[in-house]
């Protein structure tokens, strides 16, 4: 962007007539580069788009970068007798559930006791199940600003059961985190086995002597989703508060003022056992994103994978878009790229980056599925919460290969699974420094390979490389326009002819701020409504809000008529903001940045007046304004996101869509996803100034 | 004759309209502030290292404050650099309200009205030097009576970038005292420009401003060079050359008047009661300060603790400044050498040839000095680029012509709505580090030296284009 408004500037200044002397050849390549920008900006989006589809084949095979690590160094300690601990527990609860129905408490009082019989301190503590709460903006803050203090009801809360195992060798300023999420009420019998785990590993840490960081086993009580009692649990930790919660009035477990702390987390994981696998081994599956695209480091994935595959035999995958798999026009991009690496094999036998065609189909599903819950920014499990406070941490959820009655693989399940943990928790142990020498930018195409950050911002930038370029030939066209339509405004302001147009643009961001701030007074709106009335309600506000700001002249875009603003400069700024909102984003949350400029950048490209268009009759204009048509109509938020449901296998196209939309925005919104900021405030915005210039009345 | 009457009437109208549509403005800047303040929601804009700088912050201050009602000096710990006077203006208004926490309400008050009164007295400023500029183009014989509709109203339009510039409003709701210190600038630029009389300059105004801005954030003390220059040579005009060609073609009687005043001689006598001033106002400053820190080591510690502080670069808690990283990296070794080196390269360097090569044009020189201070500040914050921003539109009758405008905008917004990301990237998310921060600064700073630098080769392109026209028309 620098560079090229300044080769604009410097073809304005030749225009002029005055005698320049030769430019720099840097100056004379930008002048290039902004007079060709048509050419230019096709080949540069279509090498973004290539670069996207060519990343699986970029992507790197993992390493160990962090050496104090060490994983699978030393030999596991954890005996069978460790391991029958965990499953004396889970027979314990299973009777206990048995006999007493329904009693919850009662159940984390068993595991209270276990905990406290091996030596470990423990804790109960009460937390608030929370409801959807309007905070996009306070993604910008960190996690201790806003603690809201409400009313408390007696009728629901939950209670974390939590043990605390001090290290021998520790100072007690570090430690880590072992989370099983466990719904007392009802519980399965699946999770019982995590508890298993869990529990025949803290028989092994209460003896070791090698311990060095605190290890604090959190059973989170999941009646209210995983999430909510881990970041309950966590805010306590790290944010005390002073006041006297009414939550301990009412009470039967005595919670008071016993809340006890370990130091700083250097590690978290969260444990999770469900639903058999279909497959007869077992499967353990790695979730690591947090909100808005934040990936723990990447040597805590390594640790758990290397640990996983080549010590304890588990099969290890990361989540993919199923539906990707079968599709026929990936494959056929797999087979050529295999072919085209088969040809450079041929040609020179040190070039390697072929790769199968079935092994690109997985890569690409991963990676679609990394893009697409980062783009979310939706936390993937309770790992989340940590990532708020910059702990590392992940989510392993094991599907066993056998039924829950079958005791003697039970055992050997154990076994295997807290000697993974084991080992995992020994290389954290060995940490002196938090974890640095990893990525946390990356996605990942497979649990051992990787696509860093330096790589997958090629794609990126390539991909709006195109809009300074064009928003510079559009500026030095719309100046020239201006000076010869009217003569006397070419004397005054020569370089401030934006000003119009940058007015326009500003009123429609801001009515986007505005329209992005309306849905937390809909939901002050006394009454219940259904999701599909609160969307009623937002697109009426919306649109009567839009129809007065287009109403004020001066900053409508459509009231150009009288300032005789020209297209090509409204086009000019509405492609810069564009770039910054982009860029911009790309930095908070790349995921959403590149989905979002895969869908802005031709918008903004192709957008153009249909009236001359449709006035000249000629198939090339027609086909154009045709596909900015298309373009406008899928850019639309809403239908954006009835064709993605569309495409994932749920068709929903009717009345039930707004509801939808609605639902999924409030999800967006309650996880303080920046997405929903991008979506409001740049995608939205210049959506409609794109639909302004197809409109223009020129 | 009759036509020029009419003229005037109509352009009367225009200025009745226009001032009636900018009180209206600025009214709804002042409401505008009052949601802002009033917003339930706690931004928690205070704590924004763009908004408060360990001089600016408020919350510093009410520390301070709070020390010295406890009988301690408000520089113990390395809380407070601030003045003592500023201290007991406005510590009051930071005690405890009643429920626990301070009443920043009343505070953000006092920083909304001096806001309106600097926006006011830009406007008059403003007005003045519309006036200068019509005149000297008159005198130069370029302006037709009739054809100067094409003047912009430079005092409307700076004060109303002052108030609605966004800069501006985030300090003033974000409880920094930059909108008191940026008040005292523009009232000594007031001073020196308005008149009281037909000769007569606010000169104990025009001292009191330059003082008391100097007083609150010492990098002011460089507008002594445009005040002199103002009352010595008079306002803004063009190079002097070019009246003495004028005077030259028209070598009639009838002209003798103007070409009398556009002859005038440094006036020696303006300067000296302004140094005068000076002196009064600093000693009275001293004594206030002396006498309100008299208990706790009296001027020596508040020199130490307020100049030595901004000076020596204390503190390197991260801002928008380039200052912080370097000198958190240098070595101890060579630290006294770079400071020296920064802090003189601005005088040597940048304040003495401005100063020759753009005297003709005090204002604008001061518009300099305080642009690029504020970038070279060693604890600048958003409020100080809202003060060069508004003096800057002072002059855009003379810049219309500035190269690369829509660029250097773009980029403000940029790194301005990049600073809070990179700020959050670091410091709660983990994911980035001081790098990350400070490249944004170098970036912003980067734009703010293209913005002067562009905003002073149109000014001096603007003094060329006036040597060509009025060459051309001497031709004729």
């Amino acid at each position: 962007m620098a560079a090229d408004n300044r080769y604009e500037e410097e073809e304005v200044r030749t225009d002029d007539g005055s005698p320049i002397t030769k430019p720099r050849p840097i100056v004379r390549l930008g002048i290039f580069l902004v007079a060709h920008s048509p050419v230019f900006s096709v080949v540069f989006s279509a090498a973004g788009v290539l670069a996207l589809l060519l990343l699986p084949l970029l992507a790197k095979n993992t390493y160990i970068s962090e050496n104090a690590l060490m994983p699978g160094s030393a030999r596991s300690m954890l005996s069978n007798r460790d391991a029958s601990d965990g499953s004396k527990l889970v027979k314990d609860i299973k009777n206990f559930r048995l006999n007493h129905e329904g009693q919850g408490v009662e159940v984390q009082r068993l595991i209270g006791k276990y905990m406290s019989e091996m030596v470990a301190e423990v804790y109960y503590q009460k937390f608030q199940p929370e409801g959807n709460q309007f905070h996009p903006l306070h993604f910008f803050s960190g996690p201790a600003s806003y603690t809201l203090l409400r009313n408390v009801s007696c009728a629901s809360y939950g209670v974390n059961v939590v043990g605390i195992i001090r290290a021998p060798r520790g100072d007690g300023k570090e430690s880590i985190v072992l989370v099983t999420p466990y719904d007392f009420i009802n519980g399965g019998d699946y999770e019982d086995l995590s508890l298993g785990v869990v529990s025949s590993l803290f028989s092994l840490l209460s003896r070791v002597t090698w311990l060095s960081k605190d290890i604090i086993w959190l059973v989170a009580d999941s009646r209210y989703g995983d999430y909510r009692p881990v970041a309950a649990w966590l805010a306590e930790y790290h944010t005390p508060s002073f006041k006297v919660s009414d939550q301990l009035k009412c009470d039967e477990l005595n919670t008071a003022d016993n809340f006890r702390r370990a130091g700083t987390v250097a590690a978290a994981l969260v444990l999770k056992v469900d639903g058999r696998s279909e497959r007869f081994e077992d499967i353990l599956s790695i979730y690591a994103d947090a909100s808005n695209g934040q990936m723990p480091n990447l040597d805590l994935i390594n640790v758990v994978n290397y640990l996983a595959v080549h010590r304890q035999g588990f099969h290890v995958k990361v989540e993919k878009v199923v539906s990707l798999l079968s599709s026929s026009w990936l494959k056929i991009v797999g087979e050529i790229f295999e072919a085209v690496g088969k040809v450079a094999h041929t040609l020179n036998p040190d070039w390697k980056f072929g790769i199968p065609a079935a092994e690109y189909i997985e890569g690409s599903a991963t990676l679609a599925s990394s893009l697409y819950s980062q783009a979310f920014g939706i936390p993937t499990g309770p790992h989340g919460a940590f990532r708020d406070y910059q702990v590392d941490a992940i989510t392993l959820k094991i599907s066993p290969g056998f039924p829950p009655d079958s005791k003697a693989r039970q055992h050997d399940f154990f076994l295997r699974g807290s000697q993974l943990l084991e080992g995992t928790i020994r290389s954290v142990n060995n940490l002196l420094e938090k974890f640095h020498q990893s990525f946390f930018l990356y996605l990942l195409t497979s649990p051992s390979k990787f696509i860093s950050v330096g790589v997958y911002m090629i794609a990126f930038a390539l991909l709006v490389a195109s809009l300074p370029m064009v928003a510079a030939s559009l500026y030095v066209d719309g100046c020239k326009a201006l000076t010869k339509s009217t003569h006397n405004s070419a004397e005054n302001f020569k370089s401030w002819k934006w000003l119009d147009a940058a007015k326009q643009v500003f009123a429609l961001h801001l009515l986007g701020f505005i329209v992005t701030l309306l849905p937390y007074f809909i939901c002050q709106v006394p009454g219940q409504h259904s999701p599909r009335n609160r969307s009623i309600m937002w697109g009426t506000t919306s649109s009567l809000l839009l129809v007065t700001f287009v109403t004020i002249p001066g900053c409508s875009p459509f009231s150009s008529r009288l300032h005789g603003t020209n297209w090509a400069i409204l086009k000019s700024v509405t492609i810069s903001a564009a770039f910054i909102g982009l860029c911009l984003m790309s930095i908070i949350n790349f995921a959403t940045a590149e989905i979002g400029a895969l869908l802005l950048v031709p918008t903004c490209l192709l957008a153009q007046p249909i009236k001359p268009a449709l006035r000249s009759r000629r198939v090339k204009s027609l086909l154009g304004a045709f596909c900015s048509m298309v373009l406008v109509t899928i850019g639309f938020p809403v239908i954006f996101f009835a064709i993605t449901k569309g495409l994932v296998g749920e068709g929903l196209v009717g009345l039930s869509l707004g509801g939808e939309f609605w639902t999924w925005l409030e999800s967006l919104w309650a996880w303080k996803s920046a997405t929903y900021l991008y979506i409001g405030m740049v995608h939205l915005p210049c959506w409609l100034l794109c639909v302004c210039i197809l409109f223009h009345p020129s | 004759m009759k036509e020029k009457k009419k003229d005037d009437g109509e352009m009367a109208e225009e200025l009745e309209k226009n001032s009636y549509r900018f009180w209206i403005w600025s009214i709804a800047s002042m409401i505008f502030r009052f949601c802002i303040i009033l917003f339930p929601e706690n931004i928690n804009l205070s704590s924004r290292p763009e908004l408060s700088t360990p001089l600016t912050s408020l919350c510093r201050l009410a520390e301070g404050y709070w020390l010295k009602q406890a009988s301690m000096s408000p520089y113990s710990g390395s809380m407070y650099h601030g003045s003592p006077l500023l201290l007991s203006l406005l510590g009051p208004l930071t005690v405890h309200g009643i429920e626990g926490q301070w009443n920043h309400h009343l505070c953000s008050l006092v920083f909304v009205v001096s806001d309106i009164l600097s926006a006011v007295l830009l406007r008059a400023t403003g007005q003045q030097l519309e006036k200068a500029y019509r005149l000297n183009l008159r005198r130069l014989g370029l302006l037709k009576a009739s054809r100067d509709r094409g003047i912009l109203p430079c005092g409307d339009i700076a004060a109303l970038v002052y108030l609605w510039n966004p800069f501006t409003i985030l300090s003033c709701v974000g409880l920094s005292t930059s909108p008191i210190e940026n008040l005292a600038v523009i009232v000594s630029l007031y001073g020196a420009v308005t008149r009281k009389q037909l000769f007569e300059r606010r000169v104990p105004l025009a001292a009191f401003g330059l003082i008391m801005a100097t007083h609150l954030s010492l990098y002011p003390a460089t507008l002594v060079i445009p005040l002199i220059f103002l009352l010595g040579y008079g306002l803004d005009a063009p190079p002097r050359k070019l009246f003495l060609q004028t005077r030259d073609r028209e070598g009639e009687p009838g002209q003798d008047k103007l070409t009398r005043t556009t002859q005038l001689p440094f006036l020696w006598k303006t300067v000296l009661h302004f140094v005068f001033w000076v002196l009064v106002w600093s000693i009275y400053v001293l004594v206030l300060c002396s006498l309100s820190l008299k208990q706790y080591g009296g001027l020596e510690e508040m020199f130490k603790r307020t100049y030595g502080f901004i000076l020596n670069i204390e503190d390197l808690s991260p801002n928008i400044g380039v200052f912080w990283y370097f000198f958190a990296e240098a070595f101890d070794f060579s630290r006294n050498y770079f400071l020296i080196v920064f802090q003189i390269y601005m005088f040597l360097s940048i304040l003495l040839p401005l100063a020759r090569r753009l005297k003709h044009r005090p204002c604008f020189i001061a518009f300099v000095y305080l642009a690029f201070s504020s970038i070279l500040k060693s604890y600048p914050s958003v409020g100080d680029a809202a003060l060069y921003l508004s003096l800057w539109a002072l002059f855009v009758n003379e810049l219309t012509d500035m190269k690369h405008s829509f660029f250097i905008f773009c980029g403000y917004i940029g790194f301005s709505l990049l600073s809070p990301v990179m700020h959050n990237l670091w410091i709660w998310r983990g994911t980035g580090n001081a790098n990350f921060y400070y490249a944004n600064a170098m970036g912003y700073a980067c734009f703010q030296f293209m913005f002067v630098e562009e905003s002073v080769s149109a000014m001096l392109n603007h003094d060329q284009a006036l040597k060509k026209a009025t060459a051309e028309m001497t031709k004729n």
